[in-house]
């Protein structure tokens, strides 16, 4: 921001802030009534033992049965296994994949962006089916003939605990970039044609302008894309439930499966809601830190 | 400042006002049935899954039929799609508000109790209604001195067998569908099903689907006939910490070791095993339902007019029902699955007239024709005097043998215990999906040995239930 | 002017280079599309059940039966492609009207409270859904008796946090002075929404308006949880009924899936003008 702007600035601020308020009031009204309410709904819930008739009121119970319970801690830490491993990569390859992408013709760009956006549109179950036949254990499965192929030898893809998590993640390496490829690809034809003119007049290479005008010109879009990608695969349980059912032995069991049981398995309402808001806090400080790092000079 | 200051004052203000009259004007009951009038007009929700391939596409009729019977209510059949309509219904528990009645297995029935959501009609159901249904289903249907709705059928959990390769290993099946076997002969039985070609094995003695919760079916099938026909003695002590426990899962090992089931058991789902079975891979599989047949007789009937969708690569096969090895020297006991029409209440205190209202149609949906048809689909046995009486004009083309196997398995059918109480039960499904089903993927894996197994349900059980709430011998 | 070299004198190199790109590009897509393929394949195979389905990479037979099957399945399989479409479009428009205004505000104007409001809104999107499913059907089904209706299916939706992130996300990089100078003509901030964030915002709102719409097409559980009668169904809901007791019509579960899929194409080509147009912020600071 540049130094004369300021005082212009806060002479309309008093103005402004009405068109504020005014232009976030239905996104707030809703947001209150549809996301908000059943927070705090969650939130009383959590101090309960809940029943739909007659919940007891129980303190921070369910909180301490939580933090002393083994196999939470133990899915939290697949699940940030899971994250780390995943989230990531698949910025990555997005990042890479949408600047390849970019020099190609119009007619290109669609057809590709819409075949890595398929697998985003097909639904997760009938996918989830075509990956068991890929993860098969016996030697007809697809993965295991590639693997022998390369002398690599059959493996319990999805039944052992050395491989089920590793083929979680494979699964989503290969199969969740289409909204950050096409996200970042708006993010990229955003980028004003002057600066890479300045860059070029000093002679800068492609990965020059690569690093010192797409990158940060893209710290917004990736901020955006690392937060909400962070969130997702903290909640993420419908692979794992349909895939391996959290096995085996837990090594695939994520907090949100874990929720998910405690909620509508064992009845267990409040504990699931105490889980559930330690799990956001956990994602709050993580991205709290993401957003330390990359929020920075993000406005201009 | 100020007058910025009370805007946002007064947005807040309107907010917190919108969302109070919201819940402020919650509580209201939807039942129609205010009046204690048994003849007012009256509605029944009913959440249905697709029971048999046919049943939901016969929910119009069924409503018609009901409404033509009583004509004061009506039925609202919901439709909704197996796997995901626990999950509804368990929202809906959860809000306080589920149908009347749902399609569910008995099993469900101690975990709804606990949440007081169940509706006890032991006191609505009359006598001629009770009359109906045989005895031991309908113990299902109760927990504790209450009844909580009407069962559908009893399905034997079985395995089944390709008859021909049997007899090719000179296994007497007959007599063992009639006095059943140990499970020392079966483990050689299908010892001699396997068949070896250049070293790699091509058909499997035995293959049971235990991918992912599936495996639960299979430790439970297997342990009803080990002497722990529920996981809780008769003195209401926790069975899986008997050594029978241990030997059943050293069984379990022992298959996969001998190489008689595949040693990537632990992620063979139930499509794959029935896959492996119709092409011959397998000479036995489990778990066997009894509507197996139909869908074998189905393949064998394309195969023979070279329709392209029978499955390919398979083989002309004839299903045996078999019965479950006992093991340990203990009886033989058959694990059923007794699914029925559970009866829900609301929040509020449902009124006599409405709680009889379902209970008929509870009783319409369980009996005569529906019952009849739905079970005859299913392959499975009627379970009501009703039902055997509709389904004596409906023919069923079932292999004799397989039809009698049933029956006597039926006879040695596990009996319900609705004297578990249902916290202890609550305490047994826990124990079940934290550590036993874990640990007996790692144990089918490979992972973990079946002491180490035995040893971390031990230690779970005593944490849950105490030292002397376990069995120890 | 652009991140790649144009090679102007020299096309063979820009050829060659897009060449290379475009291998690597397609090596991924296969990775990438090998289920779909599957999907679309096994849509074209007899309907049985999936039990008895053979895996095969390329089919030995063409039928069509599955997606008559899946037309014939149920009489209301039409509506349920309607119902889902109604709903769809309904929460797209909402969404990129709503969330582009509440980014807006988020990103450009000040106004107290904004950072707090805004973590608020952050915050939520991180309590797991399980959790919040309950209560919010509490809300809609026993306190707004609203079951069952397009209302419930629609409301929830109207407006969600990731878009208005998005949203301000993107507005964020619009550069303040051309904000400065409008403001400076007598623009009010409504004009200035309208007229400069609108047309400098279509690239993120078009992808905005394709990610809601593909959700919602696409989401399950909600609508499942709040309809219960076959005629208020959405087609994903609709979809699940092929799944019997213990088997699955594998063939035609594929064709409903591939079926459910094409709309999302047709949207994808039809707004792909939007998503390729750079804005250009340059012209208009001018």
């Amino acid at each position: 921001m540049t130094e004369y702007a300021k005082p212009i600035k806060r002479r309309k601020i008093k103005g402004d802030a009405a068109w504020g308020y005014a232009f976030i009031a239905v996104a707030l009204l809703v947001f209150a009534m549809f996301t908000l309410y059943p927070v705090i709904s969650a939130l009383i819930i959590s101090f309960q033992k809940y029943k739909p008739i007659g919940s007891e009121f129980v303190g921070f119970e369910n909180y301490t049965e939580t933090f002393k319970d083994k196999l939470f801690w133990k899915a939290i830490v697949n699940t940030v296994v899971y994250t780390v491993l995943t989230v990531p990569v698949s910025l990555l390859l997005s990042f890479a994949v949408s600047i390849m992408i970019l020099p190609l013709k119009k007619k290109m760009q669609t057809v590709f962006k819409a075949v890595y956006y398929l697998p985003a549109v097909a639904s997760g179950v009938a996918l989830s089916l075509v990956w068991l036949w890929i993860f098969d254990p016996m030697p007809v499965g697809i993965f295991n003939k590639v693997t022998s192929f390369f002398g690599l030898g059959t493996h319990n893809w999805l039944g052992s605990s050395a491989y089920a998590m590793f083929s979680l993640v494979l699964m989503a390496w290969l199969s969740s970039h289409g909204t950050s490829i096409i996200i970042y690809l708006a993010a990229l034809l955003g980028i004003d044609g002057s600066y890479y003119e300045a860059a070029e007049l000093d002679g800068a290479s492609f990965f020059q302008k690569l690093w010192y005008i797409v990158v940060p010109c893209l710290k917004p879009t990736t901020l955006f894309l690392l937060v909400t990608g962070v969130i997702g695969s903290f909640q993420v349980f419908q692979n794992a439930y349909l895939m391996t059912g959290g096995g085996p032995d837990n090594a695939t069991t994520m907090v949100g499966l874990l929720i998910f049981n405690n909620a509508f398995k064992y009845f267990e309402f409040g504990k699931a809601a105490a889980q559930s808001l330690v799990l956001a806090a956990i994602i709050a400080v993580i991205s709290f830190i993401q957003f330390k790092f990359l929020g920075k000079d993000v406005e201009y | 400042m100020m007058k910025k200051k009370m805007r946002v004052l007064a947005s807040v203000f309107a907010l917190s006002m919108a969302l109070t009259t919201l819940s402020a004007c919650g509580g209201k009951d939807d039942k129609a049935a205010n009046v204690d009038d048994p003849n007012a007009k009256d509605t029944i929700t009913a959440l249905l899954p697709p029971v048999s391939a046919n049943f939901q596409s016969n929910f119009d009729q069924m409503a018609k039929e009901f409404n033509e019977k009583y004509p004061n209510l009506t039925l609202k059949i919901e439709p909704a799609s197996w796997e995901d309509m626990t999950q509804k219904l368990d929202t809906q528990v959860n809000a306080g508000s589920p149908p009347d009645i749902a399609f569910m297995g008995s099993d469900g029935i101690s975990k709804y109790v606990q949440q007081g959501m169940l509706m006890d009609i032991s006191d609505t159901a009359t006598e001629e209604m009770l009359k109906d249904y045989d005895a031991a289903p309908l113990e299902y249907m109760k927990n504790g001195k209450g009844l909580y709705g009407f069962p559908a059928y009893m399905e034997v959990h079985a395995i089944g067998g390709n008859k021909e390769f049997m007899e090719k290993a000179g296994i007497d099946y007959k007599k063992v569908q009639k006095e059943g076997w140990t499970f020392d002969e079966f483990r050689e039985a299908i010892k001699k099903g396997v068949v070896t070609e250049n070293g790699k094995t091509s058909r499997y003695g035995f293959v049971f689907a235990t991918a992912g919760v599936t495996s639960k079916d299979y430790l439970g099938i297997l342990v009803k006939s080990a002497g722990m026909p529920s996981p809780f003695t008769q003195d209401l002590k926790y069975a899986y910490t008997s050594k029978n426990f241990l030997e059943v899962l050293k069984d379990i090992r022992v298959m996969i070791d001998d190489g008689s089931m595949p040693k990537e058991l632990s992620s063979i789902d139930a499509g794959k095993r029935w896959n492996m079975f119709l092409t011959g891979q397998t000479m036995i599989t489990g778990k066997g339902l009894a509507g197996f047949e139909r869908s074998a007789k189905l393949n064998n009937e394309k195969l023979k007019n070279k329709d392209a969708s029978a499955v390919k690569g398979s083989i002309p096969v004839d299903y045996v029902v078999l019965p479950v090895p006992s093991f340990a020297g203990a009886k033989a006991q058959s694990s059923v699955a007794v699914d029925g029409y559970v009866t829900f209440r609301g929040k509020k205190e449902p009124t006599a007239a409405h709680k009889a209202n379902v209970v008929k149609a509870a009783n319409f949906l369980s009996s005569g024709k529906i019952a009849a048809t739905t079970n005859n689909e299913l392959f499975v046995a009627q379970i009501t005097e009703s039902g055997r009486k509709a389904a004596e004009s409906m023919p069923v083309d079932r292999d004799p043998d397989n039809k009698a196997a049933v029956e006597t398995m039926l006879k040695a059918a596990v009996p319900a215990r609705p004297d578990i109480p249902t916290d202890l039960g609550a305490k047994a499904i826990k124990l079940e999906d934290e550590v036993i089903v874990p640990k007996l993927q790692a144990l089918i894996a490979g992972e973990i040995t079946p002491e180490a197994m035995y040893e971390a349900v031990r230690t779970a059980a005593v944490d849950a239930f105490g030292e002397d709430g376990v069995v120890k011998d | 002017m652009s991140l790649y070299n144009p090679h102007a004198g020299r096309p063979q190199i820009r050829i060659a280079r897009n060449t290379v790109l475009m291998i690597i590009l397609l090596a991924f897509a296969l990775a990438t599309l090998f289920p779909i393929y599957y999907m679309i394949i096994s849509s074209f195979g007899e309907p049985v059940e999936a039990g008895a389905m053979d895996y095969k990479l390329v089919p030995s037979s063409f039928s069509l039966e599955s997606y008559k099957f899946f037309f014939e399945f149920s009489e209301y399989t039409y509506r349920w492609l309607l119902n889902s479409l109604i709903v769809a479009t309904t929460v797209m428009v909402t969404n990129v009207l709503f969330a582009s205004m509440a980014g807006y505000a988020f990103s450009k104007i000040q106004f107290k409270g904004r950072a707090a409001i805004f973590s608020l809104l952050l915050i939520a999107m991180m309590i797991p859904y399980q959790v919040t499913q309950v209560p919010l059907y509490i809300l809609i089904v026993n306190i707004f008796e609203i079951q069952n209706t397009y209302t419930a299916l629609i409301l929830p939706g109207l407006v969600t946090v990731y878009n208005i992130f998005l949203a301000k996300q993107f507005m964020g990089s619009i550069p303040n002075e051309i904000l400065e100078c409008a403001k400076i003509e007598g623009c009010n901030q409504f004009q200035i929404y309208f007229r400069i964030i609108l047309p400098l915002s279509k690239t993120v709102l078009a992808v905005m308006a394709i990610l809601t719409f593909m959700d919602n097409w696409n989401t399950f559980f909600w609508p499942f949880l709040v309809t219960n009668s076959m005629d208020m169904q959405t087609i994903q809901v609709g979809l699940k009924n092929f799944r019997f007791a213990n088997t699955t019509y594998f063939a035609p579960m594929m064709a409903g899936a591939t079926i459910s899929a094409l709309p999302m194409f047709i949207l994808f080509f039809s707004l792909q003008k939007y998503f390729l147009e750079g804005v250009t912020v340059g012209a208009v600071k001018g």
